[in-house]
């Protein structure tokens, strides 16, 4: 008999269906937040969901509360471009939260980012804390019922109860090549945790092994 | 009987060199190159007779075509320049005849059957047109046909004129090369394949056959190549004028009455695109303001893009409210003026499963106000710029896909269930830029960095990788280079560093 060659699999295909289970992990409708201190990996997850999610075709915001995103490196791991708006909001975290509010709620976006992580300047963490409960709740309630993921990278968790996930980042060691004497930096590794999931179905729980991951950032 | 069908066309051979001599007239007769805008390798996109004559060609490089001798000019290319003389090549045609299409730069047909009575017989209707045209400057070649196909063959192979008598473009276009028919790619391979060289050739291909393979495509470019040209013209109508002004008997000192008068303007132009179906896709704005007795009174203006073509007059404002914010005039206004460059959205069919597309206009409005919250400039999609310079871009308006979003791979019914990236699966490692990049004090030990102290960091350096040397526009006054290094601090931050050889600055952190 025959073998129909149609129905074998394309180059890639396992990859991508690696690459798009991560997008699923973010659920539709709910505020999502990551969360680690600098040099954890937080950002790269946050491109590597916009190049992913551009790359299959979807409209993503990115407000970008400390002015700090890089598009180039964006266009580097993937990312389309033109499907990607960004808003700088000038290290103004009550601006960055309301422009993700209203983005979120008209729901013209597959993908809203709130960015608030911290850069090295200390006043903007002072700023951070000044944010209320209700703004995490307000940011909830605009992305609730809509076809819209919002996620929200910050330094620390910040949302409350108001997140439906959180996953913590944590830094793993630096990759260098060359020893003794370090030649190029080759990466970082992440250790990444889902510390709350209140979405998830019950009978589809993560296993506990499941439930924390490692991955590595490659220069 | 059917009507007798005539198609004249005016074609302008070499059109962005001719619009460049147009718009500066003592380039006539001179060996010119017109230059494509791409920089620091600007290419020939065109030459002009006398450049050809001196060995200048298309593709060729700016400095090769300067070394040319004979003194080859060359001039970049100007959109506004190409505009302008399309629009005088089209007011030609339409002087002359009610139906006019814009076939693309430089090329314009009309109908022009029926016109014996008004300007004579058609070599007399052409040599009018030759002369029209060139008293627009613009070096024109006409033909008169049947067909389009047959009256672009004709311009093209005139010295100045040329008149194809009825019922004789089949016989004419016999001879022509098939490329005559802008084919595309793909289809002219298969003709090639075919060995069909000639219009002629494709025009003897048994009917039936050509449709079994090509479809109704086939049997189009084989009534083109037959001289039969059913399809009517497209006519081209001179674009309407949106403009509303106000004129002020006194002048407004205060932004909140200026705004009401704007918000007028706005809603009268977006009532009057709305009627016609048509939406803006640029909105450009003006103040005139008060000057002292015997002074010409200033003018300060301005434009903006929306996000996606609009007629809602509540987005207009909400950009126009927070521009004149920002920067609101700097005296008192008598008179005001608000244009809309329309454009016709085409309809499009709403998705079946589901509202993934934005809708355009709740798209507009939403950005409209996050661009009052934060700016113009600070919104869009970001453009890299053709440089190597660290954080060189542009930001340009989103435009949205008239077209559904495909959905992501695994559709809808996927995203029930969490599951979680594969173990070691890895991605690109971001860097986190500091804009601007911020001052930093750097120890050395055996040329490497071994302590950093910025602003809100600071510690000895354990690992550091570089230096990483990278440089650009040497050619201009703003050029610039930079030693980076890649480093690694004891409390585990990932830093790039960079010194232009006078200060240390860090670039950003990698996250």
């Amino acid at each position: 008999m025959a073998i129909a060659t149609e129905s074998l699999p394309p180059p890639g295909w396992g990859l991508e269906g690696s690459a798009a289970s991560l997008l699923e992990v973010f659920p539709r409708g709910q505020l999502s937040e990551i969360v680690g201190p600098r040099s954890a990996g937080g950002s790269s997850l946050v491109t590597s969901l916009l190049a992913r999610a551009t790359a299959a075709g979807e409209l993503v915001a990115l407000v970008d509360g400390s002015d700090a995103f890089d598009p180039a490196g964006a266009a580097a791991a993937g990312a389309a471009l033109r499907s990607l708006l960004w808003v700088r909001a000038g290290r103004r975290p009550d601006r960055a939260c309301r422009s993700a509010e209203l983005l979120a709620r008209s729901s013209g976006f597959a993908w809203v980012v709130l960015d608030l992580s911290t850069d090295p300047t200390e006043p903007y963490e002072r700023r951070l804390s000044s944010l209320g409960a209700a703004t995490w709740i307000r940011l909830q309630r605009a992305v609730r019922d809509m076809p819209t993921r919002l996620v929200l990278h910050a330094p620390r968790h910040l949302a409350g109860s108001a997140a439906a996930l959180v996953l913590a980042v944590a830094r793993g060691p630096a990759r260098w090549m060359g020893a003794p004497r370090p030649l190029r930096l080759e990466g970082l590794g992440s250790r990444v945790e889902v510390v709350r999931a209140r979405t998830f179905p019950p009978t589809s729980q993560p296993s506990p092994r499941a439930k924390e991951w490692e991955i590595t950032w490659r220069l | 009987m059917a009507a007798l069908r005539r198609i004249g066309c005016l074609l302008v051979p070499r059109f962005a060199a001719a619009a460049a001599v147009r718009a500066e007239p003592a380039l006539a007769s001179r060996p010119l190159a017109v230059l494509d805008d791409a920089r620091p390798a600007r290419m020939v996109i065109e030459a002009s007779p006398e450049a050809r004559a001196l060995g200048v060609a298309p593709g060729m490089t700016e400095a090769a075509a300067q070394a040319r001798p004979g003194g080859v000019i060359c001039r970049e290319r100007v959109p506004a320049h190409e505009a302008a003389a399309q629009q005088a090549l089209l007011e030609v045609g339409v002087v002359h005849s009610p139906r006019v299409e814009e076939a693309g730069p430089g090329e314009v047909y009309l109908d022009v059957a029926g016109l014996g009575a008004l300007f004579g017989d058609e070599p007399a209707l052409a040599r009018r047109l030759v002369q029209r045209a060139r008293d627009a400057r613009l070096p024109t070649r006409v033909g008169l046909a049947g067909s389009r196909v047959a009256a672009r063959l004709a311009a093209r192979r005139a010295a100045e004129l040329a008149c194809i008598p009825p019922d004789a473009d089949a016989l004419h276009l016999r001879p022509a090369p098939i490329a005559l028919l802008d084919l595309s790619l793909e289809m002219a391979r298969r003709f090639a394949r075919w060995g069909i060289r000639t219009l002629g050739e494709l025009a003897d291909l048994p009917g039936r056959d050509l449709y079994e393979r090509l479809g109704p495509e086939g049997a189009r470019l084989q009534a083109l190549a037959r001289g039969e040209d059913p399809r009517p013209l497209d006519p081209w109508r001179p674009p309407p004028r949106f403009e509303e002004t106000r004129e002020l008997d006194w002048a407004l000192d205060n932004l909140e009455p200026l705004f009401g008068l704007f918000t007028e303007c706005a809603e009268g132009l977006c009532a009057r695109l709305a009627a016609q179906a048509l939406a803006a896709d640029r909105f450009e704005w003006s103040c005139r303001l008060t000057a002292r007795p015997g002074e010409t009174p200033r003018t300060v203006d301005g434009a903006f893009v929306p996000p996606v073509p609009t007629h809602e007059a509540r987005a207009v404002m909400a950009v126009l409210r927070a521009t004149l914010t920002a920067e609101p005039p700097p005296a008192a206004v008598t008179a005001l003026t608000l244009r809309a460059q329309p454009v016709r959205v085409p309809a499009s069919q709403e998705p079946l499963d589901g509202d993934r597309r934005p809708s355009p206009r709740t798209l507009a409005e939403t950005v409209a106000r996050v661009i009052a919250l934060v700016g113009p400039d600070n919104l869009g999609v970001p453009v890299l710029l053709d440089t190597h310079r660290p954080g060189a871009l542009r930001l340009e308006a989103l435009q949205v896909p008239s077209s559904p979003l495909p959905s992501p791979p695994g559709g809808r019914g996927t995203e029930t269930f969490p599951s979680l990236p594969a173990a070691g699966e890895g991605g690109t490692l971001a860097l986190r830029r500091c804009r601007p990049p911020r001052p930093a004090q750097v120890r050395l030990i055996g040329g490497r960095p071994v302590h950093l102290r910025a602003a809100g960091l600071a510690g000895p350096i354990v690992a550091s990788a570089g230096p990483w040397r990278s440089s650009g526009d040497w050619w201009l006054e703003s050029r610039w280079a930079s030693d980076e290094w890649d480093v690694e601090l004891a409390d585990g931050t990932l830093g790039r560093l960079a010194h232009d050889g006078s200060a240390w600055v860090l670039e950003g952190i990698y996250d």
